[in-house]
């Protein structure tokens, strides 16, 4: 078994001070997820959740805690510009709240967009629910240190019943910077009663890096609200980027989820969805393409816990030179959630000898009114339609790219914003590889 | 031994009947009255020995057994994943349970045993015995007996127990017990290879096509037993042969252990074709009692061009832990996994299969139906593993799971690892319970609901059923009937 | 043979059938028409037993038996058969097998012995001659991968093997080509006796033109509303049916 201080990584987390945060109750759930990830430290691929991810060189890695001169970093804001976004949006660069490069003024009614820090400034009870989490597991260790050390990050309302028309964009730069760093970022999200959401997380970077980030985000979808969630991942070639997204869904919500996973080292996105209220409903959309030696691992955990709930998943993986793409989709459906119906599937493309791809659909039924179904390939192009497609005199290699483009780009097509989704789509055609 | 003969006028029909007449419980449930010698429970080094010296084994079998516990000793318990299990006592049980009487051949089997098995349907005496088919007859630990040696050895085919074969074939034993699941291979196989006490030991030499079905017959007696038996199978270049297994244990209000390993070697061309119809007692109603079922079972496709193929009807036991494998080493070799798993009341299986492509063009296919009523949990767990050497590879997999009521689970858990760009793994899994429509067609037609559950179940396996071999299929589908009794309405 | 008194029935809490009455003796056929909506499917399924269906009030009386008391397959046995709008598949239980255990269940519970497996195929393959169905349709499972044409002779297959008292036909006729439509009359139309007694439920008149009816009933919303013979049918087709009952007052019947 690892010893978990002596792990260089442990034991550089560590050596950070526990922030203070002069509110009682925080203070004590920080301390105490610090101790369980001082006494647990990282998983090992035996865990099951970690099986094929392995953290070893990770663990051996040092990382200085925060970055003083986040505030000064200079970040063109063009490069955090995104078609059809135009809305509010709020930066952090290295985890760090940037003023400057957010938009803030003229929020529309109803909306409450504000960083962490200035949050718990004011009244931090309405946050403790979401912030008093315990994690259990060491397959939780970076939920566990990111508990206990991050200072920042968004806090996000929509009040009950206002329909925002106009899209929020967070974004989360990795700025380069004199050593590797490791920063930390909670965000709280809730949309009230039959409010209506449409959010933009995007990650980029901002020069060549090797840091490690935690990000930690709890989204609470009330009653009848909608949520449409785009999450556009463009990390540092070098970053290692490391998310939990916990989203509760209640009666009668609808929640969608794209993704795409472009960047960084090693990246790991855990998504747990619980669908607690009765016909909410939940579709999730992602491509993720490694290439080079890129680690690219999604998690989606799929909980139907109400009568008449719906989930349908769909998500693309690609994978070249000697990159891996691990994905598990772990489908459950819990004693008495009836009329729960639910689909994944996971198709993926293996471009060299060198990449791998690991793939685990999973179903866990203890309801019998259920219609639920889950499909996983792993292969090639198909050879009839790359046929075809030379058959009209298009060359191998183009139609190749062709194909491969349409793969990736068919999750995108229920996105309604379309200056978005052609951008979106433009990004994943310059992945392919040439 | 007319005292016996003049009851068993058995013929394939019979057999059907017995089955039949098992009515509508656990009718494999009786307890033989037998003389058995035991070893005293407990495990040792000691109790090693004394194992292996009862069954007058050289010293290499000794010291093979000795390592393998040695090591058994380092390994840590098994996570049980999805199982609900009390910690197994491996010093309460006894390592060695055997009639008293050692026959030296058929005829002078104690009456009693041969009574046991024409019980279960499976007549051992020859003139009796189904057509077709030769027999191994394990009992707790040993082998009471095997039918059609003659003509067995006329072709050429070895069949006898395992014990037998360690004195008679030694340098087939060492060649290859083993050389498909190490001894250290986990946990349970650790421990069969150091207590191993009897199994059936199969050979088909190069070229030779098997002239009949063979099949070992298990049967636990003794109370306070576990059962851990060894089957090696090899199959030299290009022969065929086509094995059947069946077990059954008294109904015991305690858990007993069965621990078995199976190995397969099928060399260049040659065709292993592997059946299990497994009904050890799965425990009562309320969940006490019944067989612990951990089973290693695996077989190596060691030469281009053979073929190993599992089908499995897995009814019985409390807990069911077992993953019949293939190693896909020779080019263009085929795996086969068709497995029907059902579970009632508070019985648990986990069990899948494990498809590791290693060679060119190798292929395999994975049906696996799980049947899951009461308050039962049905898992199907299974690896499709991609080498990169595995070009060309294809694999597919079929999981579909019926529910029957609202209090039981049924699980799927496939695992994808690719590392190969050229190969290709498609896996589909679906999960329903019987339809209020269907149920209605049926009755409208005149069909009582129970009967259409069973018809509905047994069209659900359908795809299973038809790999196995004919009085295997029809044993099956009543098994599943029975297994099913009480669980609608 | 059946006689159906004020029948009323809900389904999902909302009434469909709003005091049906209706009265057929042996060896006669009945149309049933109407528009959608009516009823129609919602009195098939009444009669023969489905679940969710929910009697509020009325009777209906089979050969002197309260016929809502009994079991789906108990109504079998007694010789009632529903032909179903949309057969259901069931995947891996082959037709035959299936057919055979229909059969020899509804003949154990009137007492006659079971046909053994040779009994049955010849008493299978003169039907099939009757129908023109062909024997690989016997061995594939009931009605997985049939077409729409295939499922619908399947059931009147089923019902010339089954030899029922009173079939009920629910839009037998739908979906399908002029050809099968023929061949499905063709069937029904054998099976004709004394003894028989046919309930044909439909939407259209094209199907009476095979098979003549004795009586035409339309069913506008729960009841039956006019009540004659073929030639009503006709006057359907001429002119739809809007107006239809409306001159009657609510609950008259023929």
């Amino acid at each position: 078994m690892n010893q978990p201080a002596s792990l260089p990584l442990v034991a550089s987390l560590l050596d950070a001070p526990l922030p203070a945060s002069g509110v009682a109750w925080l203070d004590t759930v920080r301390r105490e997820n610090r101790e369980s990830f001082a006494a647990g430290g990282l998983p090992d691929t035996r865990v099951e959740a970690w099986k094929y991810t392995p953290l070893r060189a990770l663990g051996q890695r040092q990382f200085a805690s925060g970055d003083a001169a986040a505030g000064v970093r200079v970040v063109d804001p063009s490069t955090l510009a995104l078609p059809g976004v135009d809305g509010p949006r709020l930066v952090f660069v290295n985890g760090v709240f940037r003023a400057d490069l957010s938009a803030l003024d003229r929020l529309p009614a109803g909306l409450t967009l504000q960083p962490l820090s200035q949050a718990l400034e004011g009244d931090a009870q309405p946050l403790r629910f979401a912030l008093s989490r315990h994690y259990r597991e060491v397959g939780d260790a970076f939920a566990r240190i990111n508990a206990a050390s991050a200072v920042d990050g968004v806090v996000l309302r929509v009040a009950a019943g206002t329909q925002l028309d106009v899209p929020v964009q967070l974004v989360f730069v990795g700025a380069a910077a004199e050593a590797d760093l490791a920063w930390h970022a909670r965000n709280v999200i809730e949309l009230g009663e039959g409010a209506g959401l449409t959010l933009i997380e995007q990650h980029t970077a901002n020069g060549e890096l090797a840091h490690l980030a935690t990000l930690v985000s709890d989204i609470e979808v009330r009653e009848g609200a909608r949520l449409r969630h785009v999450v556009l991942q463009g990390a540092a070639i070098g970053a290692s980027l490391i998310r939990r997204s916990s989203l509760r869904l209640h009666a009668r919500t609808r929640a969608s989820l794209h993704v795409l996973e472009l960047g960084g080292a090693l990246v790991r996105h855990d998504i747990q969805a619980e669908l607690t209220g009765d016909d909410a409903r939940l579709d999730t959309r992602g491509v993720f393409m490694p290439h080079g030696r890129q680690h690219i691992d999604t998690q989606l955990a799929i909980r139907h816990q109400a009568l008449n709930t719906v989930s349908s998943s769909n998500w693309r993986g690609v994978a070249n030179d000697r990159a891996r793409g691990v994905f598990r989709g772990a489908i459950v459906v819990a004693p008495g959630a009836d009329g729960s119906d639910a689909s994944l599937s996971n198709k993926n493309l293996l471009l060299s000898p060198g990449a791998e791809i690991d793939t685990k659909p999973e179903l866990e039924i203890y309801a019998d009114e259920v219609k639920a179904a889950h499909g996983a390939t792993v292969g090639q192009l198909d050879e009839r339609a790359l046929f075809y497609l030379r058959s009209r005199g298009i060359a191998l290699a183009q139609a190749r790219a062709l194909l491969t483009a349409a793969f990736c780009r068919a999750m995108l097509d229920d996105l309604p914003n379309e200056a978005l989704r052609e951008h979106l789509a433009a990004l994943l055609i310059a992945h392919l590889p040439a | 031994m007319s005292s016996t003969s003049t009851e068993t006028k058995a013929t394939r029909r019979d057999n059907a009947e017995v089955v039949e007449a098992l009515g509508r419980s656990y009718a494999a449930g009786f307890v033989t009255d037998i003389e058995t010698d035991y070893l005293p429970p407990g495990l040792s080094e000691d109790i090693v020995r004394q194992l292996s010296a009862l069954k007058r084994e050289p010293s290499w079998m000794t010291e093979w057994r000795l390592g393998a516990y040695r090591h058994w000793l380092t390994m840590p318990k098994p996570d049980w994943a999805k199982l609900k299990i009390d910690p197994i006592d491996y010093q309460a049980i006894s390592y060695y349970a055997a009639p008293k009487a050692k026959p030296k051949s058929l005829a002078e089997v104690d009456p009693a045993l041969l009574e046991t098995y024409e019980k279960l349907g499976i007549p051992l005496h020859e003139r009796a015995a189904l057509a077709g088919v030769a027999v191994d007859a394990v009992f707790d630990s040993v082998s009471v007996g095997t039918t059609f040696r003659k003509q067995l050895a006329e072709a050429g085919v070895l069949f006898c127990s395992m014990s037998e074969a360690i004195r008679e074939y030694p340098e087939l034993v060492q060649k290859y017990l083993g050389s498909v699941v190490p001894t250290g291979d986990n946990f349970f196989a650790a421990l069969n290879s150091a207590v191993f006490s009897d199994g059936s030991f199969v050979f088909i030499p190069k070229g030779v096509r098997c002239p009949m079905e063979l099949s070992t017959y298990f049967r636990i007696n003794a109370q306070n037993t576990g059962q851990f038996e060894r089957t090696l199978i090899v199959a030299e270049e290009g022969s065929h042969v086509s094995y059947l297994e069946g077990c059954t244990a008294p109904k015991r209000d305690e858990n007993q252990l069965h621990a078995a390993v199976v190995e397969l070697v099928a060399l260049e061309k040659a065709q292993i074709k592997y059946s299990t119809v497994q009904n050890w007692y799965p425990g009562d109603e309320n969940g006490v009692g019944g067989i612990y079922n951990f089973v290693t079972k695996r077989g190596d496709c060691r030469g281009d061009d053979s073929k190993i193929s599992w089908t499995q009807v897995e009814t019985g036991s409390a807990i069911t832990w077992k993953y019949p494998s293939v190693i896909l080493r020779g080019d263009r070799s085929v795996g086969e996994f068709h497995s029907v798993a059902l579970t009632h009341h508070f019985q648990q299986a986990d069990t899948g299969t494990k498809m590791i492509h290693l060679g060119k063009d190798t292929k395999s296919k994975i049906v696996a139906k799980g049947i899951s009523a009461g308050r039962s949990s049905n898992s199907y767990r299974g690896l499709v593993k991609m080498g990169k050497g595995a070009e060309g590879a294809r694999n597919y997999t079929q999981c579909d799971s019926l529910l029957i009521g609202k209090r039981c689970g049924a699980h799927t858990f496939p695992y994808m690892e690719v590392k190969n760009p050229s190969a290709i793994v498609e896996h589909e899994a679906t999960t329903s319970k019987i339809s209020d429509d269907q149920m209605f067609y049926c009755r409208s037609r005149g069909i009582r609901e129970e009967d259409a559950v069973s018809m509905i179940v047994d069209g659900f396996c359908k795809q299973v059923f038809k790999e196995l071999p004919m009085e295997f299929a029809v044993e099956a589908k009543k098994l599943l009937e029975v297994s099913l009794e009480g669980a609608v309405g | 043979m059946l006689k159906i008194e004020n029948l009323h029935a809900r389904v999902e809490g909302r009434e469909i059938l709003k005091g049906l009455s209706l009265s057929v003796s042996a060896g006669e056929v009945h149309a049933i028409m109407g528009p959608n909506g009516a009823g129609k499917s919602t009195l098939g399924n009444v009669l023969s037993g489905r679940d969710g269906y929910e009697v509020t009030a009325g009777t209906v009386t089979y050969n002197g038996i309260d016929l809502l008391s009994l079991a789906p397959e108990a109504r079998a046995a007694a010789g009632v058969f529903l032909a179903f709008q949309y057969p259901v598949e069931i995947p891996g239980v082959n037709n035959t097998y299936f057919l055979r255990a229909a059969l020899n269940a509804q003949r154990k519970v009137r007492g006659e012995s079971e046909l053994d497996s040779m009994q049955f195929l010849k008493l299978v393959r003169e039907k099939l001659k009757v129908m023109q169905i062909s024997d690989e349709l016997l061995h594939r499972a009931v009605n997985a991968g049939f077409s729409g044409g295939e499922k619908k002779r399947n059931e009147i297959f089923q019902m010339a093997v089954l030899q029922p008292q009173l079939a009920i036909l629910d839009e037998t006729d739908s979906g399908l080509d002029i050809d099968a439509l023929k061949q499905v009359a063709q069937g029904v139309n054998a099976l004709r006796s004394p003894e028989r007694s046919f309930l044909m439920i439909t939407h259209y008149q094209r199907l009476l033109d095979y098979v003549v009816p004795d009586f035409v009933h339309v069913l506008a919303d729960g009841r039956i509303v006019e009540s004659g013979d073929k030639s009503l049918a006709l006057k359907l087709e001429e002119h739809g049916y809007v107006g239809i009952g409306e001159s009657y007052p609510a609950g008259a019947t023929a």
